[in-house]
């Protein structure tokens, strides 16, 4: 008996030694003790498949098609769909910024200029252009702060204060120089309320 | 006759009893421990492709979750960017472009790089639902309940880690008493906010403008109570009808 409570106290700090205390941060996935139903054999977002060649579980659409509620691009329409005032490919104004080979004035018929669009750019403004473009769009970024690269653009100057609306969400959708584009994160009404935020900032700042 | 057995079998079956239930015991002991996620999954530190730094991106540089995890508001996955959105601040010539630690990044993007692949960067998964669970994203940021809550203080974790244990009833704590996790919309992706930080009379201005009370009753009807998460929270649940479900087929469906 008294061997027995020996053997089963060193057994017991050994495993308490093992297998640590709660919250120790370790690098292997996690041990599941009824994997059950935990891993199914579907489709998850983001998540490889060994079922497709290319070993993804997310597929671009078959070329030649179209996803449900887009309009077809470059088809002469002017891509107004629900669907396309997300992420869109069409070519009217709405989703380009631009009449032919110019960029427009003002604000497609879509998008309405109002207080609520004005604030919904601010704070879209502050996720995607405060760090490099800086909180009053002066330029001057968190990033121009620590690293030297050249000069981010100052959206409060005569240059850019002179840019018509479709020019600057033109610049966010395929971006200018070293900015990249934008069309891939950020929606096709948020570019436009990112525009009507900057211009709000340029005519504060009283260009 | 004599005895058949020996005067020491006398208490065998107790002792016997008494090892077993000591040894019961240890064992129970042992699983109650760590045979739950907040044993096996808290702590889950797998090493990355790219050793991606959030408390210097989120943390010291304040950049907000959604540039990268952009369709968190939308989705009920919360995205992990594309390589694109790495690229637009470390392409060719930008931020710490020719980095060793971007080589994935520039296999991935580069065209012009001798070992461009074009493979997608292979990010490890560190928090799951199993997936008999639903779980959806944009409800719970739509309603108050910030990153922090479940995913921890990310903007201080130079390599994240599982902070939570994503366990059914730890789910269940905060579907069963809300409030103490809402916040104003605003504040989602803020993860040092507290409740200092809200500014009273805005918080009851918009309070007013949700319900069609009158912002200075609903501050004279609070006056005296302590001014604290459960308090804020308890006004956005009325505000926004939270009602989280507690039935089964809320996430088994």
């Amino acid at each position: 008996m008294r061997w027995f409570f020996l053997v089963l106290a060193i057994a017991m700090v050994a495993t308490i030694y093992a297998i640590g205390p709660r919250g120790e941060k370790f690098s292997d996935p996690p041990f599941e003790l009824f994997p059950d139903m935990d891993h199914q054999y579907k489709l998850r977002p983001q998540e490889p498949s060994e079922f497709f060649a290319d070993g993804q579980a997310a597929q671009k659409p078959v070329s030649g098609t179209v996803p449900l509620g887009y309009s077809l691009p470059h088809a002469g329409n002017d891509g107004n769909t629900g669907s396309d005032l997300e992420y869109s490919s069409g070519d009217g104004y709405a989703s380009t910024g631009q009449f032919g080979d110019n960029y427009g004035e003002g604000y497609p018929k879509e998008v309405e200029l109002t207080p609520a669009l004005v604030k919904r750019g601010q704070e879209r403004y502050q996720v995607f252009c405060t760090p490099c473009h800086g909180d009053s769009g002066n330029g001057q970024g968190i990033v121009s702060k620590y690293w030297a690269i050249p000069p981010t653009a100052n959206m409060l100057d005569a240059r850019v204060s002179a840019m018509p609306e479709g020019q600057i969400f033109s610049t966010i959708t395929h971006g200018k120089g070293l900015m990249g584009p934008y069309n891939g994160v950020i929606p096709v009404k948020d570019r436009w309320a990112i525009v009507s935020y900057v211009k709000s900032l340029q005519a504060a700042s009283g260009n | 006759m004599g005895n058949i057995f020996p005067r020491w079998t006398n208490l065998i079956a107790v002792k016997l009893l008494v090892c077993l239930g000591a040894l019961g015991t240890c064992v129970i002991a042992v699983a109650w421990y760590s045979w739950t996620p907040k044993y096996t999954r808290v702590g889950y530190m797998p090493q990355q492709p790219i050793p991606f730094d959030h408390s210097l991106h989120s943390g010291q540089l304040g950049m907000d979750c959604r540039y990268c995890h952009t369709h968190v508001e939308n989705s009920l996955h919360s995205n992990i960017p594309a390589a694109q959105v790495c690229w637009n601040c470390h392409g060719t010539g930008k931020v710490k472009s020719d980095s060793p630690k971007l080589e994935p990044l520039r296999q991935a993007m580069d065209e012009n790089y001798e070992n461009y692949t074009g493979e997608p960067i292979k990010w490890v998964q560190i928090h799951k639902t199993p997936d008999y669970a639903y779980f959806n994203h944009s409800v719970h940021v739509n309603r108050g309940v910030s990153c922090v809550e479940c995913h921890g203080r990310v903007d201080e974790m130079a390599v994240v880690y599982h902070a939570e244990p994503l366990s059914m009833s730890w789910c269940l704590d905060c579907h069963r008493n809300p409030a103490e996790n809402l916040r104003p919309l605003d504040q989602i992706t803020n993860l040092d906010w507290v409740a200092e930080d809200l500014d009273k009379d805005q918080f009851y201005a918009e309070l007013a403008g949700k319900t069609g009370a009158k912002a200075e009753e609903l501050k004279a009807a609070d006056e005296g109570k302590e001014w604290s998460r459960e308090l804020i929270g308890a006004h956005l649940k009325e505000a926004w009808q939270i009602h989280p479900p507690q039935d089964c087929s809320a996430c088994h469906r």
